[in-house]
This record gives structure tokens, C-alpha cells and sequence, in this order.
């Protein structure tokens, strides 16, 4: 059914791929996997039906700042990543009930019995800026 | 009780203004309501864009131009749950405990920490699900809802996104008697669960954070589009807080923040089917604020419209100002939010079997509208419904004295009368009188049965309210048992009168008012026992004899 891939399309174009480099620009992104994709031989179906990301977009609701070039450097790269799960389109669905999720194992519930965490006091110590007994954050003006 | 805290809008007029020069711009502000870009003498009046409505357009203009619009309102509701512990850890939670006390890696959103859902919050889900008529989803999941905010420890918020727990239901209720009565019925378009965050308090040049309460179980609650004037989103307010409070989710408490609601509001000229521009409007603590903030946002919208600045309307978030008694902007919304919202990849899908949905159905209490119906059917007046069903714990106090076999309708005019006079004067709830309901149901067989005369019963009501004690024990106490034998009336009769002498000669030469007199005398005589009704016949037979 149309419905099923169309639902891997938009799990996909939803999943955003973190990369680990946080604010600075100067470290390199890691990808678990080597960047010569561009070698590996997609069909053009797969490429033009996945939408490339606003990368700039993208960086700025992560707050992770991007300089000029490396937009331009990380975006085909990104491209690339998204377009290698694109390969995923190519399998027929037709027949195939959408999951919810992917996972085999029922609920995994907890009963609803207080207990205490025994070390608060770790916890409080690992907070950068902490003024009794409140955590202290800059002013935010916007709630995104 | 909700009805109690209503007021109908007080706009003042501001009578600075001349009567004629008022009629005069009656006049005109009925022409603009045509015209489209009319700058007319009115604008010196009010202050574009921001237009202070009621200060200086009297009630009657701003009710003409409303009427030619309709309102649209929907409402989103967040129930905090009174369970003991967090949605998906156990830490447990105390509304005003010590700050960053009630906190582990879980809810902190430390490396490493999974969560793991408490199942009570899927219990009361599917509780308030059934209760408003929802649809169940028997499978379901958890998202994470992406957003950057100090008091979201872990950058998300585990909500339920495209798949809630329960959707299309609807709230059946009965608008107070003092704004018109009238049954409504409004929808719920879905409800789901989800996580609180912290709470961020603004201090100086940033801000201090606790994280006691972050992780807390909610129930979003999102109503349909249904509502139409403020009086009616009040009531759909209150009527949630009736239900989760019957069904013991949550104490539903709007000054302590575990019932919330954010309004949206918009306004469109009647007959036109397309939506007028949605306006959000926050901050609301009390039913009565929810009224009052959206009749307030209907006029100002309206008045904008009518005079051809719609443009002016932007769909943003306002803020409710309760000293003001008016909303006023927050922020402009800049687009839609992306949340980026993906499956929560940390807990698994949520599954209900039909089983388990349907011993819950069979364990909800009897919900507040058919108690409503069931009152009604018994045939209390739509007044007397709405007190004794709205308090739980009232209808609970009814429904025990009516069992004991109280008479329906002394025993609500008993609790709606002296009984909740008495609540109101001592500042106390129902649940702390003395007095039991089976004890009401043997005042009312009492003074029913006759043993005692009701002026006698109101007399030991007040004592049995404050120190409890039975009927049958304070009757024989103080000897209270009525007269009834009217040769022992006859008695008190004669002994009265013939020490009244000079009295009766009055009575006999026309005086005939002073039977007062003499019944008074006879009751302070029997102290208060004699049965009136026996009195005052034996009285005016004696006296109306011998002439």
C-alpha cells in the first residue's frame, strides 16, 4: 500500500542525523561509515523522491552553529546519508501493515511506588550553576 | 462550586462622555460596521491597534457589534495526575516540597538514564478516556516533542504526537441557571499522555530552575472548536475538573496548577464559513478568568473587525492580565514551531487489551452527568441538580442521606439551605460537619413523623452540625418531644389565658392580633413543644368561646 511507504518516507525525512560536534566549527563531523558514497551507484528515483534538508534550518533548531562553508561542505554529505536510507524505498509494502514501532517486546511498565534517589546531592554537585536550592540558567526570551 | 465564582462582565461606562456625544458615535460606529477603510471621528476615541474596548464603549455598543459575529473557541486542557510517583521514573511528587529534592538521572535527563512508564498513568488515561466518551486506541506510542528550554532538562518532552490514547469523545454538561441554563455537549478531539517539565522562575538578569516538578504525568485534553461564549468555556472548564475529581486522577486544582487551560479564540461575521484568525490566550487561574478573558478577547476582535482593521488581528499568544482585566500580547508567532516529533525511541508501544479497558469501564463511579440525569429524573428542579451534582462530595452527603430513607426533596432543601448556610459561615466543607447523613435522614423522619416540630429541628441542627451527637439522643437530652395530646395544649391554653386577663378583654373587643400574643405564650409556656398547627386551632377555639 501506498500508506506504508509513504510512512518510512516521512520517519525518514523527520530523522534529523545528529552529528556530535556540538558549537565549535572547528572539529570534523563523524560519520560511523566512509564518505566516498558518492562513488556507490543510487538509482535517480531514490534521489529525486527525498527532499533535502534546510540545513541551515536544521542547525538552528538543534542550536548548533554552522559557518558558511561548512553548510555548504556538510549539506551534500547529509544528502548522501539520507539518500543511502533512501534505499529503503525500493522495498514493496504493499502488503505489509504499518507498525507503530519497531519493536517486538510488549510494555515494559513500573508499579507506581515512590522511592527516593539516594544521591541527590551527585546530582545537585554536577550542576554548573547552582544557588540554593535553585539550578540558575541565563535569561531565555523565547520559548522555541 | 464553579457557579459560585461566575460574574457577569462589568464594564464600566465611562461617563466622562456627554449622553449626546455618545449617541453620535452610536451612530457612526454603526456606519463603519458597512464601510471597510473608514477613519472616522471614532478613531480619536480609540488608540489603533491597540484597542482599549471596554473603558470607553459602553456595554450596549460593544453587545451590537458582537451579535454580528461568531465566536469560535477551543480549548486545550493539561490535568497533572495525583499519582504517587513520575510518569517514567519514581521519584515521587509533593506540590511545595523543597525545590530539587524530588529529582534522579531520570528526570534530570542525564547520559544514560532510560525511562520507564509508570503504569498507573495508562490506568488513568483510559480512565478519563472512557469517562469522556472517547475512542481508545489500544495501541499507541510515545514522541518526543524536540524544543530548547531551560526547564526541559532533556532538550524534549516524551508527549504522544500522531497516535494519542484516546480521541473523539465529547462532554455532555448543563450551563448555571444564573447565565441561562441550557444542556450543551461539546467534543474532545483527543486526549493524551505526556510529561511536565520544571518550573522556571525569572529572577533578576536570568532565571532559577526546579526540577521537582519535571517528569510529572499529564493528560493533554484537546476540545473540539465547539465552544461559543466565555460562559461556555468556563463551564466545559469546570465540568473537567468535575470529572477527573469524580474519578480521583487528579485534585484538578487550578490555583496550584494541576488543571491548566490555554484558550483559542477567534471570531468570524455570522454566515461566513471560513475561520476568523485564531488568537492563544494564557494565564488563566480561575473559571471565572476564563469567562471573563474570552468575552474581553470577542470585543476586542469584534470591535477591530468592525471597523475595518482585521489586519490588526495576528494569530499569536496573549496574556491574560487579571488586575487589568484584559489580554494583551506576549509574542507574535513566527511561523508554526517545529518540534521535529519521532517516535520516543526509549519506550515501547503502548498496548490496552479489550479486557483490561473493559474492567476499568466497569470500575468508573457514576460520572457527574448521570448524576445529573438521575437527580433530574428523580425530580429535583434543574437548580437543585446542579448544587447537589456538581460537589462530589456533596452529592456523595445526598446521595448517603437518601439512602438512610430521607424524603428527596426535605433533604435537598435541608442541605441546600441552613446546612450549606452553615458550611459558608464556619468556612467549612461538607466533608467537615458533623452532622452524618444518617443522622439528617432521622431530623427529617422526626420532625416528618412529628416527634418534633421543625423549629425544634432547626434549632438542633445547628448543634448536631457543630458537635454531632444523634437526633434521637439530643430529643430525649433536652426533652424536645412535640405536644401533640391536645388536652395537655388545652392545659397550657387556659393557664395562659387566664393569667392574660386584661389581654383576653382586648381580644374579645376586637383586638384579634393579639393571638399572637397568646400563641407566643403558650409556646414560651411549653417551651417551644406545642405542635403549632394544634395550638393555634384549641387557641382560637377558647378564645372565641364564652362570649
Amino acid at each position: 500500500m501506498a500508506m506504508g511507504s509513504s510512512r518510512a518516507l516521512l520517519i525518514l525525512s523527520n530523522f534529523k542525523f545528529k552529528t556530535t560536534a556540538s558549537s565549535s566549527s572547528s572539529s570534523k563531523p563523524f560519520f560511523p561509515f566512509k564518505t566516498n558514497l558518492g562513488t556507490r551507484n543510487f538509482s535517480t528515483k531514490i534521489r529525486s523522491s527525498l527532499q533535502p534538508p534546510d540545513l541551515p534550518r536544521l542547525a538552528e533548531t538543534a542550536r548548533i552553529s554552522l559557518a558558511p562553508n561548512e553548510v555548504e561542505e556538510f549539506a551534500p554529505k547529509i544528502r548522501q546519508v539520507i539518500d543511502w536510507f533512501g534505499q529503503l524505498q525500493a522495498v514493496d509494502l504493499d502488503n505489509v501493515e504499518p507498525a507503530l514501532r519497531a519493536d517486538t517486546e510488549g510494555d515494559n511498565l513500573r508499579e507506581d511506588v515512590p522511592e527516593t534517589f539516594e544521591n541527590t546531592e551527585a546530582l545537585i554537585a554536577s550542576v554548573p550553576s547552582y544557588e540554593e536550592p535553585y539550578i540558575l540558567v541565563p535569561k531565555v526570551l523565547n520559548k522555541e | 462550586m464553579a457557579s459560585t465564582l461566575f460574574r457577569t462582565i462589568q464594564i464600566h461606562p465611562f461617563l466622562l462622555y456627554p449622553t449626546a456625544l455618545f449617541s453620535r458615535r452610536n451612530g457612526v460606529l454603526y456606519c463603519t460596521m458597512k464601510s471597510s477603510q473608514s477613519q472616522t471621528a471614532t478613531q480619536e476615541k480609540q488608540q489603533p491597534p491597540k484597542v482599549k474596548v471596554p473603558q470607553h464603549a459602553l456595554k450596549k455598543t460593544v453587545d451590537k457589534i458582537t451579535r454580528d459575529y461568531e465566536a469560535i473557541i477551543g480549548i486545550e486542557t493539561h490535568v497533572q495526575l495525583s499519582t504517587l510517583t513520575k510518569a517514567f521514573c519514581s521519584c515521587p511528587y509533593n506540590y511545595g516540597s523543597q525545590p530539587n529534592t524530588s529529582i534522579c538521572p531520570i528526570c534530570m535527563g542525564l547520559p544514560g538514564a532510560l525511562p520507564v512508564l509508570n503504569s498507573k498513568v495508562i490506568e488513568f488515561a483510559v480512565k478519563l478516556g472512557l469517562a469522556l466518551n472517547c475512542k481508545l486506541s489500544l495501541n499507541s506510542k510515545f514522541d518526543r516533542k524536540q524544543y530548547f528550554y531551560p526547564d526541559l532538562p532533556k532538550g524534549y518532552q516524551i508527549s504522544q504526537f500522531d497516535i494519542p490514547i484516546a480521541t473523539g469523545g465529547y462532554v455532555d454538561l448543563d450551563l448555571p441557571l444564573e447565565f441561562g441554563g441550557g444542556h450543551r455537549k461539546f467534543g474532545i478531539t483527543r486526549v493524551h499522555m505526556e510529561e511536565d517539565a520544571g518550573k522556571l522562575l525569572h529572577s533578576g538578569n536570568g532565571a532559577q530552575v526546579d526540577l521537582n516538578r519535571a517528569g510529572v504525568p499529564l493528560l493533554e485534553i484537546v476540545s473540539e472548536p465547539d465552544m461559543r461564549t466565555g460562559i461556555e468555556a468556563a463551564e466545559y472548564a469546570a465540568e473537567l475538573q468535575r470529572v477527573v475529581r469524580y474519578l480521583g486522577i487528579s485534585n484538578g486544582n487550578m490555583q496550584e496548577g494541576s488543571l491548566r487551560c490555554d484558550v483559542n479564540v477567534s471570531i468570524r461575521p455570522i454566515g461566513q464559513s471560513e475561520f476568523g484568525t485564531k488568537v492563544e490566550i494564557k494565564n488563566l487561574n480561575s473559571f471565572s478568568s476564563i469567562n471573563r478573558a474570552i468575552d474581553f478577547e470577542i470585543s476586542r476582535q469584534a470591535l477591530l473587525l468592525s471597523e475595518g482593521q482585521g489586519d490588526q488581528i495576528v494569530q499569536e499568544t496573549r496574556l491574560w492580565e487579571e488586575g487589568a482585566q484584559k489580554t494583551i500580547t506576549m509574542r507574535k508567532k513566527e511561523g508554526l514551531s517545529d518540534y521535529r516529533y519521532f517516535p520516543e525511541p526509549d519506550l515501547p508501544e503502548v498496548i490496552l487489551t479489550q479486557e483490561y479497558v473493559d474492567s476499568i469501564l466497569k470500575s468508573l463511579p457514576e460520572l457527574p452527568e448521570m448524576k445529573r440525569r438521575r437527580y433530574e429524573n428523580m425530580g429535583l428542579s434543574m437548580q437543585d441538580v446542579l448544587f447537589l451534582a456538581n460537589d462530589m462530595n456533596v452529592a456523595e452527603y445526598f446521595d448517603a442521606t437518601l439512602s438512610s430513607g430521607a424524603d428527596l426533596k426535605l433533604a435537598a432543601n435541608w442541605i441546600m439551605g441552613d446546612i450549606a448556610a452553615y458550611m459558608k459561615n464556619e468556612k467549612l466543607s461538607i466533608n467537615e460537619i458533623k452532622l452524618t447523613p444518617k443522622e439528617l435522614a432521622e431530623l427529617i423522619a422526626s420532625i416528618k413523623g412529628g416527634t418534633i416540630s421543625g423549629k425544634i429541628g432547626k434549632e438542633i441542627l445547628f448543634e448536631l452540625l457543630a458537635k454531632g451527637g444523634t437526633v434521637k439522643g439530643l430529643i430525649e437530652e433536652k426533652d424536645l418531644v412535640q405536644i401533640v395530646d391536645p388536652v395537655e395544649i388545652g392545659k397550657i391554653i387556659d393557664k395562659v389565658i387566664s393569667e392574660n386577663p386584661k389581654q383576653l378583654e382586648q381580644y374579645r373587643g376586637g383586638k384579634t392580633k393579639l393571638q399572637g400574643f397568646f400563641a407566643g405564650q403558650v409556646m414560651k409556656l411549653s417551651k417551644g413543644k406545642a405542635n403549632p398547627g394544634l395550638l393555634n386551632k384549641i387557641l382560637l377555639e377558647k378564645l372565641n368561646a364564652k362570649s
